[in-house]
């Protein structure tokens, strides 16, 4: 294992992809003084001198009491930051299910980001959870979304492969099927047959249309439709 | 079949990292221990028994208490394992050396490897979330432990900090103690709860995915129970 921190350009994360595709883990090799941001609940592990702390939103803002709010609400969506002292170090993170991960960087512009695809960034970017894009969409898992924009490094999550599509005109994609997009695209949420019934019966619902140019970053597989399958199979909850 | 270690048993890991699945040639009078329903498939002269091993204890961690042998006659024979999970599986060739599982992470080992449960003690037990044994492979030999994802050794220098549940085998000159990480508002809403701080000097395998946050996600998807 090649040991090198890259500590010219702090804003951006040494990131080392691993067991891909399929069980993928990100190691995250900081530098003295280093940090960055991850979901909470997806470190694996870390060198003892990297220090842990925990906000329900973004750094230096909400309190415990937003936290508990948060939580009674049903979300569980929090942050972790990690920093290192003088001394560098390693911190591993992994995923909920089985599938790919992958690193962007950022110059400035946005992407929007499903919530559970989000997993770490490094400190100069920011993780906007109020963006209410798709606010009408409606699903089991209530899926949520994050704007993210800034400069520096992003690592998300897939449910199976991930594939980049070149938006040039227009292109249908499964919600569930989004892992992230180019805040640059237009999106309109949309059925995906002629008519609404033809669309349930499909099994397809609502799709997002998006138009312009720029990426859509999808994946192979569907949670909802993963869960679909085992749920009916599992003993009823009370 | 290719050897890929020539002190042990032949034997040939398959679709590494996501769906590992063990081959092991057993030479002639040969024994192979084997977790229990872990055979997929095998010569027909091996033949097979089961023991009892572990005690008690074992049975009360949950882990199941059989063990079985295979043993090979008039003639060397292949068996192919699977483990129950969908992960990875890694071999180690054990001299004279100790070596902690993770309670369901046992695969299978030469007959000279000793292996039995051992009690963590009930305060890391209890907040390990986990299971109240470990269990303990000793002695000269093969062995072979699987995981739920990748498995990834990390060797442990002056410490590591590690979530309980992505811990998956250590080696014996680590000692390991459980405690929070962050502050207080880090063990409830970090989702990281408590983590195993390990201090020593030796080798730590973790795999990458856990088993309860999968547990956790599937929930909102079983059908409700209806009240009357």
């Amino acid at each position: 294992m090649e040991d090198q921190f890259t500590t010219v350009d702090s804003s951006k994360l040494n990131v080392v992809l691993r067991m891909q595709p399929g069980s993928s883990a990100a190691e995250i090799r900081l530098g003295p003084r280093q940090s960055f941001t991850a979901e909470g609940g997806a470190m694996i592990a870390m060198s003892p001198n990297v220090h842990m702390m925990t906000t329900t939103h973004k750094k230096n803002s909400g309190g415990v009491m937003k936290g508990l709010k948060r939580m009674l609400g049903g979300e569980s969506f929090f942050l972790n930051h990690y920093s290192t002292g003088h001394e560098g170090g390693t911190v591993w993170i992994g995923a909920v299910h089985a599938g790919d991960m992958m690193v962007k960087e950022l110059n400035g512009e946005g992407i929007i980001v499903q919530g559970g695809s989000y997993v770490a960034s490094s400190p100069d970017i920011e993780v906007d959870m109020s963006w209410q894009g798709f606010k009408s969409l409606v699903s089991k898992e209530s899926l949520f979304w994050l704007a993210i924009k800034g400069r520096g490094t992003v690592v998300v999550n897939s449910f199976g492969a991930i594939y980049p599509i070149q938006v040039n005109g227009e292109y249908i994609v499964d919600t569930g099927h989004i892992v992230a997009f180019e805040e640059s695209l237009n999106f309109s949420l949309t059925k995906a047959g002629k008519s609404w019934i033809n669309s349930f019966l499909g099994g397809e619902g609502l799709v997002c249309k998006f138009k312009g140019h720029g990426t859509v970053w999808v994946q192979s597989h569907n949670t909802t439709s993963f869960g679909s399958i085992l749920g009916p199979k599992l003993k009823p909850r009370k | 079949m290719e050897t890929l270690d020539k002190k042990g048993f032949d034997f040939r890991i398959d679709c590494k990292p996501d769906y590992g699945f063990l081959t092991v040639n057993i030479p002639s009078g040969k024994k192979l221990k084997v977790e229990a329903a872990a055979m997929a498939s095998m010569d027909t002269n091996l033949e097979m028994k089961t023991k009892f091993r572990g005690g008690f204890s074992r049975f009360l961690g949950g882990e199941s208490i059989f063990i079985n042998e295979f043993t090979a006659q008039n003639g060397s024979a292949d068996i192919q394992i699977a483990p129950a999970c969908p992960g990875d599986v890694e071999h180690i060739y054990l001299e004279n050396q100790t070596i902690y599982l993770q309670n369901t992470a046992f695969l299978a080992s030469a007959d000279s490897i000793n292996v039995e449960s051992k009690w963590q003690g009930f305060m890391k037990g209890f907040f390990s979330g986990e299971s109240f044994f470990l269990i303990k492979c000793s002695g000269v030999g093969d062995l072979w432990f699987n995981s739920y994802g990748g498995i990834i050794p990390i060797d442990v220098e002056d410490g590591y900090v590690i979530d309980t549940g992505h811990i998956v085998a250590f080696t014996d000159g680590l000692t390991y103690e459980i405690s929070r990480v962050g502050g207080y508002k880090s063990l409830f809403f970090s989702g990281e709860g408590l983590v195993c701080r390990f201090s020593g000097q030796g080798r730590v395998w973790i795999q990458t995915r856990k088993i309860t946050p999968f547990l956790t996600w599937i929930n909102p998807f079983r059908r409700v129970k209806s009240s009357n």
